[in-house]
């Protein structure tokens, strides 16, 4: 407590001691006068509302007054008596050496010297008064001390540059907590956050325990760090557990902030609101909220108050000194503050005691809120309130503990009856991981989706690409040995079916390709390719397994190129509800026939490049398999299985070696150049997935910038719907479709080489995409459109139901396509119409009475077997197709 | 952490602690820890309101322990991102817009400089990113630094400080990627030069709450969102388009492309190209039904293209939307702490997106019905209007100056000229009455309109006393112009009833309070100021003469009505209607010379002066336009046949 006058003031036992050196009543005196030392004991009255002296105290110093000064004093453990007792530091100066003497204040007013000691400089830096009484000082960056057992100067072996905080450590009696420069080991200074505070900042805490002369970690009060910052420090608690220090403090830096540390690690910061804290003061008081008093080099004062966080509860300016004890008495501490005041020379005239709660007095009677009259009786009532307060609270964490000794027991228990099963049986039990299942499963569920659909997938008009991983060729319903049969049947077969047969090598796969003219595709369906070695090795059969798939590659270009700004659209009238479900329909028709007649397909075949090349040479027959269907009605009854010969491949270690077959991707400027075969090679060999990404917030615009930023993906100058990844990698070749339905929808179709490049592909994916996106697996086409097929199929199959129903004996296969053609114009276009209203209802139920009745009637026709037969293969053939919907439907 | 032992037997006794031991917990790692495991909170749960308010106090607690310390290179990296995160979260928790400097960039880069042994307390914010990005060149820092930029260019972006933007992205970009943006000419410089801006890759030791990428893009949508909208207000409507278009293109959340396709709606049609006018708006409402200014554009552009049809079903739909869903305030995307939305402020874009109040959209139908003569229609919707504003005029009007609603007095006289035309007469006069009975304390006795003017401006220097005194004048003779109106609609209903009497004194009145202006001077030369309030109050009053001229010609009082008939020709030579009567009256008294004289007169002077009405009337309020048309003469080719017939008797009478 450096307070600039001679005064001193401090805190014992809710009174406030004065410790004052006479003054000389004039100059002249002042030589030859003996100095005295007057204590004098204030007590505030709570009725007054003011300090009234108890009682005093003198201590004759013979010595003039100019070389006598009062250093500090403080509250200390007397160690003789183990009680605190008020003690002052006094400065006597000789004529070269200052002689220093510590005296200590009974409750008698008498004073006691403890001890002294003589210096040939004056104390200045860090001065302490600690337990014995003791003293220590910093002086040329070294620590001295003393104390009334010892009575010597005794010098710690550390070079520092400041001391922080001195107290009582448990276990480790008084403890000096120090900065110092840091000197590094060797090892220190690796990358990352595994540089030490130490490395960084250059200077460390250090605990230096007086009594047994040895250091302690600084880690334990703080982090290195706060080395170069903390000028103050206050320890609240200390404790040992399991034999390690845990210290709760609260430290206030150069940087304007008080910060609360618990075992060395910050656990709350607040800002403080004057520039140079200069000391941290702790009070606890009624509200049993903690405060913390910080009084800065200017002279303001503030306090901080912990509670959710910390934060600054009030602040003062024209402090000149702050006390914290029971004043009041009232069982808990209040703060005092002494103001500055330039008129009146009584320390104790302007003060303010309070605790932020309800205590509050002020010196200024203006300011003063009487306590009503009966406020005894009341206050009485509100300490009872309060100690059971403290008493509940004390029961609550006893049981609390008490709860987590038992919790703690029920779990050793339980552990080591486990362990004792375990013994017994002799096994270990391990629990089979739920994650891992659920991976397992869905890995699966993945490959299956990469099985095949031929038909289905026909009108997806997404990516227009048809799988067709047709079986083997001995599980065909033809047996291999009607070979030479079928080829025969395929000189029946125009020329100019197919367009042309190419090769290609991809990894280990042979990818064989045939192209077919548009108007063969239409009237095919189910077609498949074969290869078959044209050589005879006996031992081998001749049939090689291969895989067959049906691709389609859209070569239009995207219509975006053309600004649409530029030229104003037709006026267009607004359509009603009612035209626009024909408008659907015109243009589902519209995209169903686009695929129809759009660009030529190409059926390719993969097979294991490998067993072939162990014949070195081989020439393969290709053989290209399809139904072939008259009408586009007919069902597969009518179609015709025909095999074509599309011409043979020949096989060549050399080739392969030149890299005749090998496929060439160039990257040029911002487009991927690649011949077509090329680019179907490799969505033949790829596996494909379709992912349906749906924001329901923002726009899908990362994904692009995903595709062509992070994947480094660049789209086929051929078919720029699609896009060839270039990233080095795993990824690269992998080829992306990325098709925009509005601006928060698309599908993400990825042909890659394996499940692996498909996890890579999609977890670089995730990260890119906003949260609230949801990315699910299109299984066998969007859900939409099986909806649509769904219907249709139901359709079809109720019509084929019906017609075959009214189907008489007579009645010629061209009737029921009629009929067909009918029945659809009825049942589409003003169903849901009709269903608005009432009367639509009554009518739509007519018209379904009078159907029923018409089929009862027809159904007791009598018919002929063979029609009968017809009927039924028909009939199930169309359940069949809508049951394969439905089944995609569900599965999707 | 240190210590983890099973159950197992006893720990040795611990060596007892020594200065330099082992691995210690810097408050690096502490820091680094505490600020993944916030980041890792927030991905988690990607909370709004009061949680996100609460990790945004952690991320600032944290910077603030973090700032307790002195600046060091090491912990520089660490220190931006957290500064970086919590600047996120101020922007997302606040739920407004960006606003003001961001204090913390500055003190992050004064952190810098600290580190660095160099400072830059006086320096505006561009200096002082332009000394940062050029002096410190420690590697560490340069991703951090190039983050932290992205958001100065948000925060600057936000203020429309589009200079400063491209300042910074000069600084943040490399000679090659300038020399990328350089390469696309044609295109905005300032989204070429975002665009070729290298996001630095993240580093997974540094977690952040929203990527870099992500600022990227959300910065390109709003400079480009941004930039059209300035354009639009320059009236550089292709640049606006294509910035616009631009912006829709971009990474944004629906709501802000509603607004995108909106303002390009509205670009198009100040364009001329209302169709693409329509796409665009149709676009915005298929992509957020809630954007409902584009609804009152639609039914803005129908009415531009002249579907009435079109026009009121688009503003029924839009009264219907409005009654079922209150505008909700712009609810804050859960996912995203930076959003174009806090970014992209300007007056043009708030008038553009201003919601139209109910009262508003009633008000317009029921004009619109009765500009087009759906008489019926029009009089459901004012009464629609009338009775919500008896619920409360302050809850139903919006009181801005931008509403669409006329000066209530009218809405009345316009309501209760739907009621007339409906054939309501009686209806019709009630709502009269209420605008006569509320304008009553409001007119002078006398009203001088052209040398008190004249006197005033002359003899009173300051021009706000002549402004505030003309506004006044201006006021009175709006309310003039009302009661006299509602005088001439009863007139002209209570005639419809067949009530002459009742008629002529309605019409007595209009006209004697008309009497209190006092026009000075030929008439002609008004102060530009009033012009308009005297064309109408002229209007008025040749209506309401002619009124009561038809009906004492009714009552038979044939000199009266000739008197009337004298006067509006006096106030209006030429007017088709007063001729015709007053050729009427004469014949009808049988003074048929004159008759046929004033006939030929008019006549022949009518095309001339039929030419040039139009051009120079201003639109007659609509409240009049029924007046108007009642005021018309019935019978003009009988009449004029019968004069006819006359003359041509005549020549044959005089042998020429």
């Amino acid at each position: 407590m450096l307070l600039s006058e001679q005064d001193q003031v401090l805190s014992y036992n809710g009174e406030v001691l004065v410790f004052q050196l006479s003054k000389p009543k004039h100059a002249e005196e002042a030589e030859d006068k003996a100095m005295n030392l007057y204590v004098k004991r204030m007590a505030f009255n709570r009725d007054t509302k003011l300090f009234d002296q108890k009682s005093s105290g003198v201590f004759s110093m013979g010595a003039s007054h100019s070389k006598i000064e009062i250093i500090c004093c403080s509250c200390t453990t007397d160690s003789r008596t183990g009680i605190i007792l008020p003690c002052i530091l006094m400065k006597k100066r000789k004529r070269n050496s200052v002689k220093y003497f510590l005296l200590l204040l009974h409750s008698s007013n008498q004073f006691e010297p403890s001890f002294f000691f003589k210096l040939d400089y004056e104390l200045k830096e860090d001065i302490r008064l600690f337990a014995g009484p003791s003293l220590l000082w910093r002086h040329a960056n070294k620590l001295f001390y003393i104390s009334s057992n010892t009575r010597v100067v005794q010098s710690a072996p550390v070079h520092l540059s400041s001391v922080v905080w001195t107290g009582e450590i448990v276990g480790e009696g008084t403890v000096v907590l120090g900065i110092r420069t840091a000197f590094l080991p060797e090892t220190e200074g690796s990358d990352g956050f595994s540089v030490s505070d130490r490395a960084i900042w250059g200077s460390e805490f250090f605990g230096y325990t007086i009594q047994s002369q040895k250091f302690l970690t600084g880690t334990c009060f703080m982090p290195h760090a706060y080395s170069r910052v903390v000028s103050s420090v206050y320890v609240c608690r200390s404790e040992r557990l399991r034999k390690q220090l845990r210290i709760s403090l609260v430290a206030i830096t150069h940087k304007n902030q008080l910060i609360w540390f618990q075992n060395g690690t910050p656990k709350g910061v607040c800002e403080l609101p004057y520039e140079k804290p200069r000391l941290v003061k702790p009070a606890l008081t009624s509200s049993s909220d903690l405060l913390f008093a910080v009084s800065f080099a200017s002279g303001n004062s503030c306090v901080i108050q912990r509670r959710d966080s910390l934060q600054v509860a009030s602040k003062w300016q024209k402090v000149k000194c702050v006390l914290v004890d029971d004043f009041i008495g009232s069982g808990s501490e209040q703060l005092l503050l002494l103001f500055k005041d330039d008129s009146n020379a009584d320390i104790l005239s302007t003060f303010k005691i309070t605790d932020l709660g309800e205590v509050n007095y002020s010196s200024d009677i203006n300011y003063k809120y009487d306590v009503p009259a009966a406020e005894g009786l009341q206050e009485n009532g509100l300490f009872t309130v309060r100690a059971l307060e403290t008493r509940l609270q004390a029961g609550w964490t006893s049981v609390r503990e008490l709860q987590q000794h038992l919790r703690l027991q029920k779990r050793v228990i339980l552990e080591s009856c486990r362990a004792l099963r375990d013994l017994v049986e002799g096994r270990t039990h391990i629990l089979p991981n739920s994650k891992e299942v659920k991976c397992k499963r869905w890995a699966r569920s993945l490959l299956n989706s990469a099985k095949p659909f031929v038909e289905g997938a026909a009108i997806n008009h997404l990516p227009l690409l048809l799988e067709g991983l047709v079986s083997l060729w001995d599980d065909v319903e033809n047996p291999p040995d009607s070979l030479s049969k079928e080829t025969s049947s395929a000189s029946e077969v125009p020329e100019h079916f197919t367009e042309e047969l190419w090769q290609r090598v991809v990894g280990d796969s042979l990818v064989v390709g045939v192209k077919l003219t548009e108007s063969f595709c239409l009237s095919l369906s189910d077609v498949s390719l074969s290869l078959v070695m044209d050589q005879d090795f006996s031992s081998v059969s001749p049939i090689i397994k291969c895989q067959s798939k049906i691709i389609k590659l859209n070569k239009a270009f995207s219509a975006l190129a053309v600004s649409s700004s530029q030229i104003e659209p037709p006026p267009k009238k607004m359509k009603l509800d009612l035209d626009r479900k024909n408008d659907l329909q015109k243009e589902f028709l519209k995209s169903s026939s686009r695929i129809q007649l759009d660009g030529a397909k190409t059926v390719t075949a993969v097979t294991s490049l490998s067993p072939l090349l162990a014949f070195h040479r081989v020439c393969c027959v290709v053989l290209l398999h399809a139904r072939k269907q008259n009408n586009q009605n007919d069902s597969l009854q009518q179609s015709k299985k025909i095999t074509v010969l599309c011409g043979k491949i020949l096989l060549s270690l050399e080739d392969i070696s030149n890299g005749r077959y090998s496929i060439k991707m160039l990257r040029d400027n911002s487009y991927c150049i690649g011949s077509m075969e090329d680019i179907l090679a490799v969505l033949a060999v790829s596996v494909r997935f379709s992912f349906q990404i749906v924001s329901c917030d923002c726009t899908l615009t990362p994904v692009s910038s995903w595709l062509m930023g992070e994947m480094e993906c660049t789209p086929f100058k051929e078919c720029q719907d699609n896009i060839f990844c270039h990233k080095a990698g795993n990824v690269h070749g992998t080829i992306f479709n990325w098709t925009l339905k509005n601006p928060f929808e698309g599908v993400l179709t990825i042909f890659c080489r394996n499940l692996t490049v498909l996890f890579q592909c999609l977890h670089s994916l995730t990260r890119v995409l906003p949260p609230s996106c949801s990315v699910k697996l299109l299984r066998s086409g969007s859900r939409g459109v099986l909806t649509e097929h769904l219907a249709l199929a139901l359709e079809k199959e109720m019509l084929t139901l019906k017609n075959s129903l009214f189907l008489k004996e007579t009645k010629a296969e061209n009737s029921l396509t009629w009929r067909n053609e009918s029945g659809k114009k009825i049942n589409n276009a003003p169903l849901a119409s009709l269903l608005d209203t009432e009367e639509g209802v009554q009518q739509f139920r007519k018209k379904l009475q009078n159907e029923r009745e018409e089929s009862v009637r027809s159904m007791n026709q009598t018919m002929n077997g063979a029609l009968y037969q017809k009927i039924a293969l028909k009939i199930a053939e169309a359940q069949l197709s809508s049951d394969m919907i439905v089944w995609r439907l569900a599965k999707s | 952490m240190k210590r983890r032992r099973g159950p197992g037997p006893e720990p040795e006794p611990e060596a007892e602690p020594e200065p330099d031991r082992g691995p210690e917990r810097g408050c690096l790692r502490t820091w680094a820890a505490h600020s993944r495991a916030l980041v890792e909170r927030w991905t988690t749960a990607r909370c709004g309101g009061e949680a996100r308010r609460q990790l945004r106090d952690e991320f600032r607690e944290l910077l603030l322990s973090i700032r307790g310390l002195p600046a060091a290179v090491p912990a520089l990296p660490l220190e931006l991102t957290v500064l970086y995160n919590s600047l996120l979260f101020t922007v997302g928790a606040s739920d407004s817009a960006v606003k003001g400097e961001a204090k913390g960039i500055r003190q992050g880069l004064l952190r810098v400089l600290e580190a660095c042994g160099a400072c830059g307390e006086d320096l505006g914010m561009e200096e002082l990113w332009e000394k940062v990005l050029q002096e410190v060149t420690v590697e560490e820092l340069q991703a951090p630094l190039h983050r932290l930029g992205a958001l100065q260019a948000a925060w600057w972006l936000a203020a429309s400080r589009l200079g400063s933007v491209a300042g910074l992205l000069q600084l943040l970009s490399t000679a090659e990627d300038l020399g990328r943006a350089h390469c696309s000419e044609g295109q905005n410089k300032l989204l070429a030069m975002i665009k070729a801006w290298q996001v630095p890759p993240e580093e997974v030791s540094l977690p952040l709450v929203q990527s870099a990428k992500d600022l990227k893009e959300i910065l390109c949508t709003a400079a480009a969102f941004l930039q059209g909208l300035q354009e639009l207000e320059a009236g550089n409507f292709p640049a606006a388009l294509s910035l616009l278009q631009e912006a829709a293109g971009g990474f944004c959340s629906k709501n802000i492309l509603a607004q995108i396709y909106t303002c390009l709606g509205c670009c198009a049609q100040r364009m001329g190209k209302p169709q693409t006018a329509l796409q665009h708006l149709k676009r915005a409402l298929q992509v957020d039904f809630q954007c409902l200014p584009a609804l009152s554009h639609v039914a803005a552009v129908y009415h531009k293209l002249g579907e009435t049809d079109a026009e009121l079903q688009a503003l029924t739909l839009l009264y219907e939307a409005l009654g079922k869903n209150p505008p909700a305030a712009a609810s804050s995307s859960p996912y995203f702490l930076m959003r174009t939305e806090v970014l992209v402020h300007t007056p043009l874009l708030t008038s553009l997106l201003r919601h139209h109040h109910p009262s508003e959209v009633k008000y317009l139908l029921a004009q619109r019905c009765l500009q087009d003569g759906r008489v019926a229609d029009a009089v459901e919707h004012y009464l629609d209007f009338l009775s919500l504003l008896q619920e409360g005029l302050q809850q139903q009007v919006p009181l801005d100056g931008s509403s669409a609603l006329p000066r209530i007095p009218e809405v009345f006289l316009e309501a209760a000229s739907a009621l007339e035309q409906a054939g309501r007469h009686q209806d019709a006069i009630t709502v009269c009455e209420e605008v006569i009975s509320r304008t009553t304390d409001l007119i002078p006795r006398v009203l001088r309109v052209e040398e008190r003017l004249e006197q005033t401006e002359s003899s009173l220097p300051e021009p706000e006393l002549v402004g505030g005194f003309l506004s006044q004048k201006k006021e009175s003779m709006c309310c003039l112009a009302w009661r006299t109106a509602g005088y001439l609609q009863q007139g002209w209903a209570w005639a419809k009833l067949g009530e002459s009497k009742e008629a002529v004194t309605q019409f007595s009145r209009c006209l004697n309070d008309l009497l209190r202006v006092q026009l000075h001077g030929s008439g002609v030369k008004q102060t530009e100021n009033l012009q308009p309030e005297v064309e109408v109050l002229q209007k008025i009053r040749l209506l309401s003469l002619i009124g009561r001229g038809t009906q004492f010609l009714e009552l038979g009082r044939n000199k009266e009505a000739l008197l009337d008939f004298q006067h509006s020709l006096q106030i209006s030579p030429g007017d088709p209607a007063a001729a015709s009567y007053l050729v009427q009256v004469l014949w009808k008294m049988n003074r048929k010379e004159e008759a046929a004289a004033q006939w030929l007169k008019f006549s022949q002077s009518s095309p001339g002066e039929d030419g040039q009405q139009p051009g120079q009337g201003r639109p007659l309020p609509l409240y009049l336009v029924s007046c108007l048309e009642q005021a018309v003469f019935p019978h003009s080719e009988s009449l004029a046949r019968s004069i006819q017939d006359f003359l041509g008797a005549a020549a044959q009478d005089t042998p020429s």
